[in-house]
């Protein structure tokens, strides 16, 4: 798929309606607050509008289980589900997200034991990890969505998250079984 | 530690740092008396810098290897957890802190981690399992063989007593260190051989493992920085009016670049309280900047260079063999071919920061670093601290693959910190990340070579051309610049009589490092390809073409200097060949526009790799990737699966650059700014992947970068094969398009 294509599948099938110049916004001196509802919990922060959520979640809540890999949306390191729709949190500020669902790897499951992460860890699919979190909410993401994905389904929304070490093949196997754990 | 310039060799030669020959049942004496000062309650038994064992019974194991993906954070305590006798489920394993062991001990790259430490941690656990034993013997009054380690506990042979570490702790404590100590029958292997979990597994999928970007020093404030995008250039002048007023902003501060080692750009560093604000303020900032008399440089010129002096003589004649000169031969037999492949950025998904608090004397630093002890070095150098008040605080890497060998971004950090009296995180966004690397050197060469009637190559000439990294760490001064490993230095490995390998140094005004494979992946890509070439212009089996000149040619030993010789065995290069081949199906009769191609070679950490693809030919240039094989020679295996996870990877890695990644540069700045730009392998390029390891009982060879370098030439092989012949990567560059 040419860079055009990814970019256009990015915004169009995993993102709330942003108009482009969300990532622009103009300035504010005043910092307003926000309340957010992060998983399943009400959190408070005292930021500009503009920040991107990833920032807000990492650095103003502590909760560094998404991760920054780009801020373009260009890796899928940062995905979260903003009410169970996959998410690019470095693209979306943290104004559009007062008042969604927000959930992070940290809430995927109270113990680890989403049959994401099962299946992740029956796998042992990680290398360094730090692009797992956006492989499994992206997945987390297309399930809410579909419980039965097609295959150009799962190719389409997985092609969409980076991962450095090389980890594709045994997140094809996971995703494989992933899927079937969930439809149990 | 004195500074030292790190070629290629030198990192090998600190890796196994304990140095000389290391005899067995020896242990060196400068690491293992790490003082065992007992407060009069004796809480722990810790014989050596590796193992604590506790009064209650809590063992730990420390990894002085840094973690960045590769898996030392399992496979090391898996070695030492074996000589100690103990259930590998319930150690705990603790990174070692940066000080509590020798220079160089927590040195990490050079695929050298195993390799290099594999016998000082068996020691290191033997040791312990020794001092157990006689606590064991002493207290039940018999001879110490009548006691016998296993699963954390010493059990007496005859009454079936029986003392857990945990009560024996103290007792050891108390006993000499023995000078020598028995290690297992590899037979005997529990631990070592058998399939681990990551270490960390649970706390990646929790989202709980915190890498250097993670980390929060209280009171931490956030800055990016703009560096100068020419390499050697200077600030002229900063407006930072409207960049001030950007709310968050505390303060923006200046600093000079570097020269070598690191060649740390000239920079504007906006610190704020959090990196929104930095980076919105960053792009209020107005810089002009002093770029230097190197700025107008580019790729373009650079590879035009490199095809001009190709044809001339090497400037270094590094190998040879016979006379290359007497050979002659009709074009008919004679074939000469051209290979190139670009910049490589490293581009872990963790993209680089650090952390640091300093002033004038004192200096703490957090984040990854894969050469600690040089870092700090040169930190003191550049930023006026002394060595022992830096304060360093390793942490876990989202991906290195050399990134972190290089330390730019922590003199940088320092430097900005020296500015501010609180901790500052220096986060690089994805363009920084992208653009102020230490890139793969681009290179390029020429080969030729003569055979006879009989089709027996008779001499072979590689002229390999690259912007060495010497030239970076170095200087253009640098003595030996040469990188010729994987094969165009005299650790060749085909049997040809005749043979001429030559280097020349090419200078150009950007930074270049240590990518994941180094110099192998740069010269194994030319050499596979053109034996198969050969292959091809004798209408032989690309194959059977290989192994006749591999088997029959006895094992040898590459002597590159007084100091360093490299073991290289045909015979096992020629076992991953065919093995990759066997699994592959090369033999049997071939699908519909099916083709195969085929490469191998030796890596230094004394592993040997052979890739085998399939592929389906779908139209010009367009093709389908059907299948992976990898076959590993890597001698014991530590994990298996943290080795087929290495191989897997290295794969993935090594087929990125067949078909995408590339850096290009014009007026001496990098282009590429993203992941747009530099492409990066996805899940949709990578087809089935196999991994077959030879069951090998020889000492264990490292398995990081083995996998990488045969990708491209087994992939251009099997194009090859279907009426296609690149000699240039990335693929997409010269208009390949895929499938899976």
């Amino acid at each position: 798929m040419t860079v055009f294509e990814f970019w256009r599948y990015t915004f169009k099938s995993f993102r709330l309606d942003l108009p482009q110049q969300a990532f622009f916004p103009v300035c504010r001196f005043i910092m307003p607050i926000f309340k957010l509802l992060i998983n399943g919990e009400s959190r408070t922060v005292d930021v500009e509008p503009d920040m991107p959520l990833l920032w807000v979640l990492r650095d103003e809540l502590q909760l560094t289980g998404t991760k920054f890999g780009c801020g373009v949306a260009s890796c899928g390191a940062c995905m979260v589900l903003l009410n169970d729709t996959a998410t690019r949190a470095c693209v979306t500020p943290v104004q559009i997200a007062e008042g969604q669902a927000i959930t992070t790897i940290e809430g995927l499951s109270a113990k680890g034991d989403h049959p994401i992460q099962q299946a992740w860890e029956e796998i042992n699919v990680p290398q360094c990890g730090y692009c797992q979190s956006g492989q499994m909410m992206t997945l987390a993401g297309l399930l809410k969505a579909n419980k039965r994905p097609s295959a150009a389904e799962i190719r389409l929304a997985m092609d969409g998250v980076l991962c450095r070490c090389g980890t594709y093949h045994r997140i094809q196997q996971a995703v494989q079984k992933a899927i079937e754990d969930y439809n149990k | 530690m004195k500074k030292v310039p790190i070629s290629r060799r030198r990192f090998i030669q600190l890796g196994a740092f304990t140095g000389s020959g290391f005899m067995l049942g020896v242990y060196p004496t400068n690491w293992v008396q790490a003082a065992q000062e007992l407060p009069d309650d004796c809480p722990y038994f810790q014989p050596n810098a590796y193992i604590r064992i506790e009064k209650n019974g809590s063992i730990t194991i420390f990894v002085a290897k840094q973690e960045s993906g590769q898996g030392v954070n399992t496979s090391l305590p898996m070695i030492v957890a074996e000589e100690m006798e103990v259930d590998f489920q319930q150690v705990h394993t603790e990174v070692a802190p940066f000080g509590s062991l020798p220079a160089g001990a927590h040195d990490t790259g050079g695929s050298q981690s195993v390799p290099g430490t594999y016998d000082d941690l068996r020691k290191a656990g033997a040791i312990a399992r020794t001092m157990l034993i006689n606590a064991a013997a002493q207290k039940w009054q018999v001879a110490p063989h009548l006691c016998k380690a296993e699963k954390g506990a010493v059990v007496h042979a005859l009454n079936g007593n029986r003392l857990t570490y945990g009560e024996l702790a103290c007792d050891a404590a108390l006993l000499p260190v023995p000078t020598e100590v028995t290690l297992k029958n590899v037979k005997d292997f529990n631990i070592i051989g058998k399939e681990q979990r990551k270490r960390n597994q649970k706390d990646i999928l929790t989202g709980k493992a915190k890498y250097g970007i993670d980390l929060q020093i209280p009171g931490m404030a956030y800055a990016v920085v703009a560096r100068c995008p020419v390499r050697g250039g200077s600030i002229s002048s900063v407006d930072d009016s409207e960049a001030k007023k950007v709310p968050g902003v505390l303060k923006i501060v200046q600093f000079e670049g570097t020269g070598k080692p690191m060649h740390v750009h000239a920079g504007v560093a906006v610190i704020a309280r959090n990196v929104w604000a930095a980076m919105k303020a960053r792009r209020m900032l107005k810089i002009v900047w002093n770029e230097g008399p190197n700025n107008h440089e580019s790729t373009k010129d650079l590879f035009q260079r490199f095809e001009q002096k190709s044809k001339e003589a090497p400037k270094q004649i590094v190998h040879t063999l016979g006379n290359v000169a007497q050979v002659t031969a009709p074009a008919k037999r004679s074939f000469s071919a051209q290979y190139a492949a670009p910049f490589l950025a490293h581009a872990t998904m963790e993209p680089v920061n650090f952390i640091a608090k300093a002033n004038a004397e004192q200096c703490e630093i957090w984040g990854g670093l894969q050469l600690p002890d040089w870092a700090v070095g040169e930190i003191a150098n550049s930023c006026k601290l002394k060595k022992e008040n830096i304060k360093v605080n390793l942490a876990l890497m989202g991906g290195a693959f050399g990134r972190r060998l290089q330390f730019d971004f922590a003199i940088e950090a320092v430097k900005i910190a020296q500015q501010f009296d609180q901790a500052v995180k220096v986060i690089w966004d994805r363009t920084d990340d992208l653009r102020f690397d230490n890139y793969r050197p681009a290179n390029f060469h020429r080969l030729q070579a003569n055979w006879d009637e009989k089709g027996q190559v008779q001499s072979w000439q590689h002229h390999v051309l690259t912007t060495p990294v010497a030239f970076s760490t170095d200087g253009p001064e640098a003595k030996e610049p040469a990188e010729m490993l994987g094969g165009a230095s005299k650790d060749f490995w085909y049997d040809i009589p005749n043979v001429q390998t030559g280097y020349t140094p090419v200078e150009f005004n950007i930074q270049c490092g240590w990518l994941r494979g180094v110099e192998p992946v740069v010269n194994v890509f030319p050499i596979e390809c053109f034996v198969d070439e050969l292959a091809q212009k004798q209408k032989k089996d690309p194959l059977q073409f290989r192994l006749s000149l591999l088997e029959g040619r006895p094992a040898f030993s590459a002597k590159f200097n007084e100091n360093w010789s490299q073991p290289v065995d045909p015979g096992r290069l020629a076992t991953v060949l065919k093995l990759a081949a066997e699994k592959i199906g090369w033999d049997a009769p071939r699908s519909k526009n099916h083709f195969m191609g085929i490469a191998g070679h030796l890596f230094f950490c004394n592993s040997y790799a052979a890739h085998a693809i399939e592929i389906e030919k779908l139209g010009k240039k367009h093709f389908r990737l059907v299948r992976i094989v990898v076959a590993i020679d890597c001698g014991v295996v530590i994990n298996p699966d943290g080795l087929r996870s290495q191989m897997e990877g290295g794969t993935v890695f090594g087929l990125g650059q067949a078909l995408r990644n590339e850096i290009t540069v014009e007026n001496s700045q990098v282009v590429e700014d993203s992941f747009y730009a530099y492409q990066l392998a996805r899940y949709n390029d990578v087809p089935p992947i196999e991994v077959y390891t030879v069951p090998s009982e020889a000492a264990p060879g490292g398995a990081g970068e083995v996998g990488v370098a045969t990708v491209a030439p087994a992939l251009c092989n099997a194009l090859a094969a279907a009426g296609m012949r690149p000699r240039r990567l990335p693929l997409q560059k010269a208009g390949y398009t895929w499938e899976t």
